[in-house]
């Protein structure tokens, strides 16, 4: 297991967003955490990677309790992460937010950056030579220069997950990384997630609606309702589980439900 | 990218102004003619004219921001390091010789460039108000003032004065100490505070401010540390040698300017006046290479961002607590030089209308844009203590000759209504025209630009999947997705 | 997780068991209780906890140092002091609460700090002198009736200190809603300074002096302060407490710019006189550091009225704070929670975009809420300004400060906290005024820093304040 978290809750005041969720994610696979709206996949999200700190539970990634740790700390430590909605640095150039994401690979020496010594020259020119080559894996190659607010927004996810990949992480949190995208962008974005597991070697774990994105590319899916795991496994054995099936679509439609029909969203439109 | 934004700029600077100039040295040769123009007017004004003050008012600022001119001049840089050597190395200390009321308004006006860097990393490029700035700079003048002023302190009484003929070398090693000093008490403070939002991390620093300004009014008592509000007197400063005294005597001679008042004050300004270049010179490039290194980038992601900067593994705080300690040690080491050029600190000198003017210049100028601090720090400081004191002069000389003006006998002009005590007025308005009309500056950085004009495109908190950041209170019902 | 904001009820569940009894949610549903009962309770309940906290923190003090200089007894000057120091914390705290409703008001719907506000207190200030002084120079101010000369003034100010920040949030405001956090704070910082030299300007132009002194010597029924004795353990007296004295002399020579005034001698109003070469603060006075061989208060030598009198004097201006603090703020609680304004205000503070969705003019409620936060500030300026005499224009930035402290300590955004906050703030205030003197290290000189080293500290450990909720730290 590269990331194994037992018995993680958070309450906000009164409202219990995750309650003692347990999940394992192996070493090179690729993941979906489903749930309908509200589910707290997100706030899962920032219990992993350090946003929130879990009012119990254990968080092992690699080897290496995450608990305590702030979000910079789990960065270095190999866990990065995209965001639901876009955080770029919006006036900053493409190259330069990617470039940002590199930070905890670096050294930063006041003395070094200030008198211009070869290793900060050096570190400056392999910088940019990464940050150049990410863009060309994530398909934004000659978008460097321009400024990320401006980009539309397809490629300000492509950015966001350059940004994510500096780092050099062994797992990524990919955060609706698909959400508006059209079917055609859609399948591109799977593509791109599956290269960065079979060539990167990295680890990918996505929250996601598209259940075709979900079904076609997860390996392991776990299905979180009310902050509660209530399934695991296989896309076929989630899509064949009636608690699945009533999370998303209440308890009278789950037995009517069309197995072949991987989207339950649209099963209910056709109604 | 870097090479890219260079020639956006230069195209900028070739649409505007300079447009009009077909070639390089076209554009030369009007600089050289601006520059004997403004120096010629500069030495042959009339000192006893009764218009003396408007027209140094109007002549001085043209001078002074010639630098800047020469820096955007479509010339080859060559060109431009040999102009504005000359302007700054030559001309100006001839002029001064002249009359050093301008050697003065020179200094003044690079130790406050310098504070306005320096409150630029803060403020500018790692986006923390900071409303007490001006306590850093206090802590530079006072630990030189303490050590070398000759008022009944502690340090006096306990005979652990620096002699002044070794105070030329303490003062360098005092530099270096005002850095320490200063850097040190900006991380005491930076630690808990950086953790605060935006506008409580600027009350915070203001109340900081007012706290060091007290202690140093009184911190006489029980033990006189400070001399309380009478200030530290006869301050040192290290020395000018007879041998340049009499160097500038022969080399005013020989230019056949007459020297108003003292030669050795003035040959003192001069030495002055050469170390504040040197050291706004060594600001300059410090704040430049902070700018465009991992350091900057990271500043510019926590002030666009702060939940993804560190999601991306921006370490917050000690980010924050860099730029706080520079920015501070910037204010300590022209504290140090401010303390031996007035040769007398005082708590009055560290007030809240200080750090609001250096505000001000960074401001004016452009947030995170190092050109554009420059040209605020001078048209500030200019305003601050030349243009508002000069119309008050004027007004002066015309309420002594009772000049009538459309009827309006100038005499009657209420006293209370002098020009030079109504700087908070100026700094005031300044503040809320270019925040309404212009927030990005006169010379705005490229960045900045984009983060300030358009401002409707940019929510100020970001629709967030973290529920309540990074402000105010947390919404559960967001907390899922 | 949510800070309630603009709730004027506390948060402290202390009575949560009676809540649910019937008898009581009856009482609890008359707007009798509601809207008198309940809020005047809740103020006198405040000042009773203040006025205690501050009591038992004196005395702890005096049994950690029981001596701070010799032939002092801390605890028998506390004693001697405490009904006085009560007197003038309750005074200085409702101003405090009025300035920072101000801040919180604003806070509340836009989340923004109004810096300005210090300078809109400022603005009331002088607009009480300006109507004042021209009552007295037509020579009919004394002609008044107080009950009706006081509204008639505190009343002016609050209209128009109300109307200035009603245009100031038009002008200045409005147009950066939405920028970043930055903008809109600077722009304040800016009107701050610009409102501080456009009044000085104005005022110099009109009388060429910037000191403006309230008429308050023609005014017979500010003159005499009403004396209480206190039987039971006070013994000795106060010092010269609450009386304004016409006359100082030190050696001979009259200081004739001076005012004496509250408990002590903290409050004069000009921090240093030179007189004969030699500069005299205000606590130098009380610590017995003048350089003067003695100062004579009214043909009285200081030492002898020290020991004298056994009698508590109330200034009339302290009643006349608190009483007109205490209507307003029982109108300022209906106006929130009983009309359809303030459930629109409250609504805007919560979720402004949901609020304009469902038909509230958001412009028009944020509009109200300054004119409001403006009216108490102005009104907190015309009553400082009847109790110390003397305003200038740079007269805001401190007590600007201090209101925002209490604002702060009670938890910004609510109202009940900017009430608790200021009173806290001002019976601590009053308590260092009275005691500091007795530090020879510190002195009464160092009140002010305490008063940010407070603010410093509540916004590093607990940004919320006491009535706010705490918010998770993030990130």
């Amino acid at each position: 297991m590269l990331l194994d978290v037992k018995d993680v809750s958070k309450s906000f005041g009164g409202i219990r967003a995750v309650r003692s969720v347990t999940l394992g994610i192996e070493k090179g696979s690729i993941s979906s955490i489903i749930g309908p709206n509200g589910a707290g996949k997100t706030t899962l999200f920032n219990l992993l990677t350090g946003i929130y700190k879990a009012d119990t539970g254990s968080i092992i990634f690699n080897g290496r309790s995450m608990i305590g740790l702030r979000p910079d700390q789990v960065n270095a430590a190999g866990m990065a992460r995209t965001f639901q909605s876009i955080r770029l640095f919006p006036t900053m150039t493409v190259l330069e937010n990617v470039m940002v994401g590199a930070h905890s690979r670096l050294h930063v020496s006041i003395l070094q950056t200030l008198s211009r010594v070869s290793a900060f020259t050096r570190q400056e020119e392999r910088l940019t030579e990464k940050a150049t080559q990410l863009l060309h894996f994530v398909g934004l190659a000659g978008k460097g220069d321009e400024v990320a607010r401006n980009l539309p927004y397809g490629d300000q996810r492509r950015v966001e997950i350059a940004r994510a990949l500096a780092s050099d992480p062994e797992l990524i949190l990919l955060d609706e990384p698909t959400a508006g995208m059209n079917p055609n962008e859609s399948a591109d974005a799977m593509a791109l997630f599956r290269r960065v597991r079979d060539e990167l070697g990295i680890t990918v774990v996505l929250i996601e609606h598209d259940m075709k994105v979900v079904m076609g590319i997860s390996e392991h899916i776990s299905v979180l309702d009310y902050g509660e795991k209530i399934a695991d496994g296989a896309p076929a054995e989630i899509r064949a589980n009636p608690r699945v099936i009533e999370a998303y679509l209440g308890r009278g439609a789950a037995s009517g439900i069309d197995p072949n029909n991987p989207n339950p969203a649209k099963a209910e439109a056709a109604k | 990218m870097t090479t890219s934004r260079a020639a956006v700029s230069e195209a900028g600077a070739r649409s505007g102004f300079w447009g009009r100039f077909l070639s390089p040295t076209s554009a030369a040769v009007f600089l050289i003619v601006y520059l004997a123009v403004v120096i010629g007017l500069l030495l042959s004004l009339d000192r006893a004219s009764l218009w003396f003050s408007i027209q140094s008012t109007i002549v001085f600022p043209a001078f002074i921001l010639s630098p800047l001119l020469i820096h955007s001049a479509p010339i080859p840089r060559t060109w431009k390091a040999v102009l504005i050597g000359l302007v700054m190395l030559i001309a100006m200390p001839i002029i001064g010789i002249s009359d050093s009321s301008y050697l003065e308004l020179a200094i003044q006006v690079c130790i406050f460039a310098g504070l306005a860097l320096g409150l630029n990393i803060v403020v500018g490029f790692a986006g923390l108000l900071d409303l007490g700035y001006i306590a850093f700079f206090a802590v530079g003048a006072y630990v030189w003032g303490m050590f070398t002023s000759t008022a009944p302190t502690i340090f006096n009484e306990l005979g652990i004065l620096i002699p002044p003929d070794s105070q030329a070398v303490a003062f360098i090693i005092f530099i270096g100490i005002g850095i320490l000093a200063a850097a040190c008490i900006g991380i005491l403070l930076g630690l808990p505070v950086l953790r605060l939002r935006g506008d409580y991390l600027a009350i915070v620093t203001l109340g900081f401010g007012e706290v060091i300004r007290i202690i140093a009014r009184n911190g006489d008592s029980p033990t006189n540390f400070t001399n309380g509000s009478q200030g530290l007197l006869n301050v040192g400063r290290p020395l000018v040698s007879a041998d340049m005294v009499s160097r500038i005597d022969e080399l005013s001679n020989t230019l056949n300017i007459r020297v108003v008042g003292n030669l050795q004050p003035l040959t003192q300004q001069i030495l002055f006046y050469f170390i504040a270049i040197l050291m706004l010179g060594i600001i300059l490039v410090v704040a430049n290479r902070l700018q465009n290194s991992v350091i900057g980038r990271a500043w510019t992601a926590i002030r666009e961002d702060e939940v993804a900067a560190i999601a991306m593994g921006v370490p917050l705080v000690r980010m924050k607590l860099m730029a706080f300690a520079l920015g501070a040690a910037f204010a300590g080491a022209i504290g140090v030089l401010y303390g031996a050029k007035q040769t007398f600190v005082s708590p009055e000198s560290f007030t809240l209308l200080n750090s609001i003017s250096i505000l001000a210049m960074v401001i004016v100028g452009g947030l995170g844009s190092i050109k554009g601090v420059l040209l605020g720090a001078m048209i500030v400081t200019l305003l601050q203590l030349q243009v508002l004191k000069n119309f008050s002069l004027q007004l002066n000389a015309l309420k002594n000759i009772d000049y009538v003006i459309l009827g309006f006998h100038i005499r009657d002009w209420p006293t209370q209504l002098e020009p030079a005590k109504y700087e908070r007025f100026v700094f005031g308005i300044l503040l809320v025209l270019m925040m309404l009309f212009r927030p990005a500056g006169l010379l705005p950085e490229s960045r900045r630009r984009l983060e300030l004009m358009q401002t409707n495109d940019l929510p100020d908190e970001p629709p967030s999947d973290i529920p309540g950041t990074p402000s105010g209170p947390a919404n559960p019902a967001a907390a899922g997705d | 997780m949510t800070t309630e904001t603009l709730s004027t009820r506390p948060t402290t569940g202390i009575l949560d068991s009676l809540r649910e009894n019937p008898t009581v949610k009856r009482i609890q549903s008359n707007w009798i209780y509601r809207y008198i009962v309940f809020p005047i309770g809740q103020m006198l309940f405040f000042i009773v906890a203040a006025a205690l906290v501050m009591t038992v923190i004196a005395y702890a003090v005096s049994i950690v140092v029981p001596e701070p200089r010799p032939n002092i007894n801390l605890a028998a000057q506390i004693t001697k002091q405490l009904p006085g120091m009560i007197v003038s914390g309750v005074g200085i705290g409702f101003v405090y609460a009025m300035i920072a409703l101000g801040y919180t008001l604003v806070y509340g719907v836009l989340k923004f700090i109004n810096f300005a506000h210090s300078e809109i207190f400022m603005v009331g200030a002088v607009v009480g002198f300006e109507i004042t002084d021209r009552l007295a120079a037509s020579g009919t101010i004394a002609s008044w009736n107080p009950l009706i000369l006081v509204p008639f003034v505190v009343i002016s100010s609050m209209l128009v200190s109300g109307g200035l920040a009603v245009l100031i949030e038009r002008v200045a405001y409005r147009p950066l809603r939405g920028a970043p956090r930055l903008v809109p704070l600077i722009t304040a910082i800016g009107l701050s300074f610009f409102l501080i030299d456009g009044v000085r300007a104005l005022v110099a132009v009109t009388r060429n002096d910037f000191n403006l002194t309230y008429p308050t010597q023609e005014l017979d029924f500010l003159k005499n302060p009403i004396p209480l004795t206190f039987n039971g353990p006070v013994v000795g007296g106060t010092n010269i407490g609450g009386v304004t004295y016409e006359q100082i002399t030190a050696d001979g020579v009259v200081l004739d710019e001076w005012q004496v005034e509250s408990a002590t001698y903290s409050s004069i109003t000009v921090g240093g006189v030179t007189l004969g070469g030699v500069p005299v603060k205000a606590n130098d006075i009380s610590s017995g550091e003048t350089g003067y061989d003695m100062i004579l208060v009214e043909g009285r030598d200081l030492d002898e009225i020290e020991d004298g009198a056994n009698i508590v004097n109330i200034r009339i201006t302290v009643i006349i704070i608190v009483l007109s603090a205490v209507i307003m703020l029982v109108l300022l609680n209906y106006f929130v929670n009983g009309t359809k304004i303030g459930k629109g205000i409250r609504a805007v503070s919560q979720d402004q975009a949901t609020a304009g969705l469902m038909g509230i003019n958001v412009n028009r409620m944020v509009a109200i809420t300054f004119f409001l936060g403006g009216a108490f500030g102005g009104a907190a300026g015309a009553l400082f300004g009847l109790n110390v005499g003397t305003v200038t224009p740079y007269v805001g930035f401190i007590p600007g400060l201090k209101a925002f402290t209490a604002a702060v300590l009670g938890g910004i955004g609510n109202i009940t906290g900017a009430l608790l906050g200021g009173l806290t703030l001002g019976m601590v205030e009053a308590f260092l005024n009275g005691t500091l003197v007795y530090f020879p290290a510190l002195g009464q000189r160092y009140t002010d820093i305490f008063a940010f080293s407070v603010l410093i500290l509540i916004l590093i450990f607990r940004p919320s304040g006491l009535l706010g909720e705490r918010v998770d730290e993030k990130v």
